[in-house]
């Protein structure tokens, strides 16, 4: 008759007290349990979900921030460019896997048609457009394609030596290639033409132009054309052409082409060239890109940033989207919070009041025990024993019916939400293209360890605190005291 | 001398007077001796007998078993291996059955304990007159004097040489009293164990072989 069977004995001699025990926490459990559940979900769903969004983040101006601004303060902006020192700076941080920054122009050609599709339709120019997207870049392996944005299918990559050269070396789309039958090694021509329109005359003119050959060094595909997103109104279509027709060269040729635009500009545009006289004119103009080691960085990332950047400029995250696109799951989270945080109150109230008053019957029978000798660990084990087997099955059995109730009850909740987000929150801020949709896909009331353990852990403890502090309340006294009582 | 007591104060805290149960008392009991404490009631034989059996602590005075202050002993290991108590309400644990309120003690003392306990807690049952199919009843369901004996039998489990006990024979008729007490002088006399009683009956009193008179605090032999 130790205390171990004592107490197993007690479960089953009470039969009354112990089903009303059972009922109780079964009752209570299932709140927890469904809260905790959902609670689960929510978190699983944003780490799914800021993986899908990538580890990126880069500096911008804080267009909230020059929102706010009244036209006084606007004129008073001394505007400032992001420099490469800058973006080494940050770039050597920590949290940075590898970064790049990017100076991009359009230009046109004269010689190789834009890719337009797989449709084989016949574009009509009247001169060169400015098809092509030349994007400069620093990071010699192409961040693109680290990211799996596109995948080198032939050729290779930048060299460091082309890189800081500013060799005439581009990186093209297999597509394009393919379009004007190009190949690794041959060279191509794109023309850098330098309009003005004549306000008096209203005509346009090419002031200057010259011509930019650069030898194809490899050729990429791009990997972002998503299969259940293609959509009919041809959005996706647009990103992925602007994509085909993109030229990866180092920033230097970029820089040199900007640089021969403006100086021609201004050679043409006197009014202009006036009102900016004097003033020394910055043509690096560089869009940084850091990829982090991990999404659950980007906040720390952006507090150690923020104080090295100039005024009115900011870090902004892949992942800041996701409390836009998240509403449905937030709102779930929320509610699962409260329930939670309700529910575990109640809990402890309840049960701590039927513990109590199931104890106040046994108060004489602690006082025997520990008249007869029994260490009061001992017989605090012993009753622990009773309430922690009826809790345990008690908590087993509404593990599973909470869970159950999780899943219909956020089912219906969603479906609801689902049409009020869904198509206000679409964002494409870094190209990437995860919708409210996706983040309810990834949305799934799971069994996982986690949250057995989570669980079993927030119901045990629970009920252990509410035992063991009366207990030890009871406990304390000497036994002639708890014996009289 | 197995139990001395020396100088034990014990008082209730009334206000801002200290209201005396036992002042400066003290005893000494010896092995082999049956002994009745008498008083009247309110007099404090209850708080003596939790203090001779370490429920509760004196606020001063010293308690020495087999010449060793119990507080060095330890309370607990004190009642758990060398005292018997029984109680004026009988305080067996309800839901269990008879015998196995004598197995409780059993499973608690560091004492030797014969292998078979079960056995020998029915002997005892039976010993003190509970036969096999009372002791497999829960308690609640003996009357009050089969309630009495098992907790009898259940201070006498661990074998040890001290029982005290307090009225227990103030629920049971005159026939069954003498039984009890008959239990008592056999314990002493022929087990060689200490037993002390607190009772109201001055013929209990009669049969022991001292007797003691709590009044006013002090304990006194009463001839
Ligand atoms: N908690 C308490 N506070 C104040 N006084 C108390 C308390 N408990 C007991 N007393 C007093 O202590 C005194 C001794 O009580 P005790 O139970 O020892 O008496 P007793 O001799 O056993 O009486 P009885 O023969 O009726 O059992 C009594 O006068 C009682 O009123
Ligand atoms: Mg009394």
């Amino acid at each position: 008759m130790n205390f171990l069977k004592r107490g197993l004995l007690g479960i089953t001699r009470k039969k009354g007290k112990s089903l009303i025990l059972l009922a109780v926490i079964f009752v209570l459990g299932n709140l927890i349990s469904g809260a905790t559940a959902i609670q689960q979900a929510t978190v699983n769903v944003e780490t799914n979900i800021k993986e899908r969004m990538g580890a990126l983040a880069t500096i911008q101006y804080d267009y909230e921030e020059l929102d706010q601004l009244s036209e006084e303060e606007w004129m008073e902006i001394e505007w400032q460019n992001i420099g490469p020192d800058l973006i080494e700076q940050v770039g050597e941080l920590s949290y940075v896997k590898y970064y790049d920054y990017n100076m991009t122009n359009y230009l046109g050609s004269n010689s190789i048609e834009s890719y337009q599709g797989d449709v084989e339709e016949v574009v009509h120019h009247i001169g060169p457009s400015m098809d092509f997207y030349m994007k400069g870049i620093n990071y010699a392996p192409v961040l693109d394609f680290e990211e799996g944005k596109g995948q080198l299918v032939d050729g290779r990559v930048f060299t460091e030596e082309e890189v800081k050269n500013g060799s005439s070396v581009a990186i093209i789309s297999k597509k394009l290639a393919d379009r004007n039958n190009l190949q690794v090694g041959d060279n191509f021509t794109l023309v850098n033409e330098v309009y003005f329109w004549d306000y008096e005359t209203g005509e346009e003119e090419i002031v200057a132009s010259r011509d930019v050959v650069l030898e194809i060094i490899g050729l990429f595909e791009s990997l972002t054309l998503n299969e259940d997103m293609e959509m009919d109104d041809g959005f996706i279509d647009w990103m992925d052409l602007d994509y085909q027709n993109t030229i990866y060269v180092p920033n230097a040729i970029v820089i040199n082409e900007t640089e021969f635009y403006y100086e021609e500009y201004i050679k043409a545009d006197k009014e202009y060239a006036e009102s900016i006289a004097g003033e020394a004119i910055d043509y690096e103009y560089y869009e940084p890109m850091f990829v982090l080691n991990s999404p659950e960085d980007s906040e720390a990332f952006a507090e150690e940033v923020k104080p090295l950047l100039p005024q009115y400029y900011t870090v902004i995250s892949a992942t800041d989207q996701y409390d836009n696109i998240a509403g449905p799951v937030e709102s779930m989270s929320n509610l699962s919070k409260y329930v939670l945080i309700a529910a575990a109150i109640a809990t402890i109230l309840i049960i701590g009041l039927v513990v109590l008053l199931f104890l106040r019957d046994r108060k004489r029978e602690l006082g025997i025990y520990l008249s007869l000798g029994e260490s009061r660990g001992k017989v605090i084990g012993q009753i622990l024993i009773e309430v922690m087997v009826v809790a345990f099955v008690g908590i087993t059995l509404s593990l599973f019916s909470g869970n159950m109730m999780a899943g219909s009850i956020s089912e219906s909740m969603m479906k609801v939400d689902d049409q009020d987000y869904y198509h206000d929150y679409m964002y494409y801020g870094f190209n990437n293209d995860i919708t409210t949709e996706d983040v309810i896909d990834a949305y799934e009331v799971t069994f996982d360890s986690t949250y057995i353990l989570v669980f079993y852990g927030i119901g045990l403890l629970t009920i252990l605190l509410s035992t063991i502090i009366p207990l030890v309340y009871i406990v304390r006294l000497n036994p002639k005291k708890i014996l009289m009582e | 001398m197995i139990l001395e007591a020396r100088d034990l104060n014990y008082y209730y805290q009334d206000g801002d007077m200290r209201r005396y149960i036992l002042k400066d008392t003290s005893v000494s009991f010896e092995k082999g001796k049956f002994y009745t404490i008498l008083g009247q009631s309110g007099s404090g034989k209850t708080t003596l007998l939790s203090l001779l059996s370490a429920l509760d602590s004196p606020h001063s005075g010293t308690i020495l078993f087999n010449d060793q202050d119990i507080k060095q002993i330890g309370y607990e290991n004190y009642r758990r291996n060398h005292v018997g108590i029984i109680f004026q309400s009988y305080n067996l644990i309800p839901t269990f059955t008879a015998v196995e309120n004598v197995l409780i003690p059993m499973s608690i003392t560091e004492n030797e304990v014969p292998e078979d306990q079960k056995t020998v807690a029915y002997n005892l049952l039976d010993y003190i007159g509970i036969v096999k199919s009372k002791a497999d009843r829960t308690v609640n369901k003996l009357s009050g004097g089969e309630q009495q004996r098992v907790a009898i039998a259940r201070a006498l489990a661990t074998n040890v040489e001290l029982i005290v006990a307090d009225e227990p024979t103030g629920n049971l008729d005159e026939e069954m009293e003498q039984e009890i007490i008959d239990i008592f002088k056999r314990l002493a006399h022929e087990h060689n164990k200490c037993v002390i009683v607190v009772t109201h009956s001055n013929e209990i009193a009669l049969q022991s072989d001292q007797s003691f008179l709590l009044r006013k605090g002090v304990l006194t032999a009463n001839e």
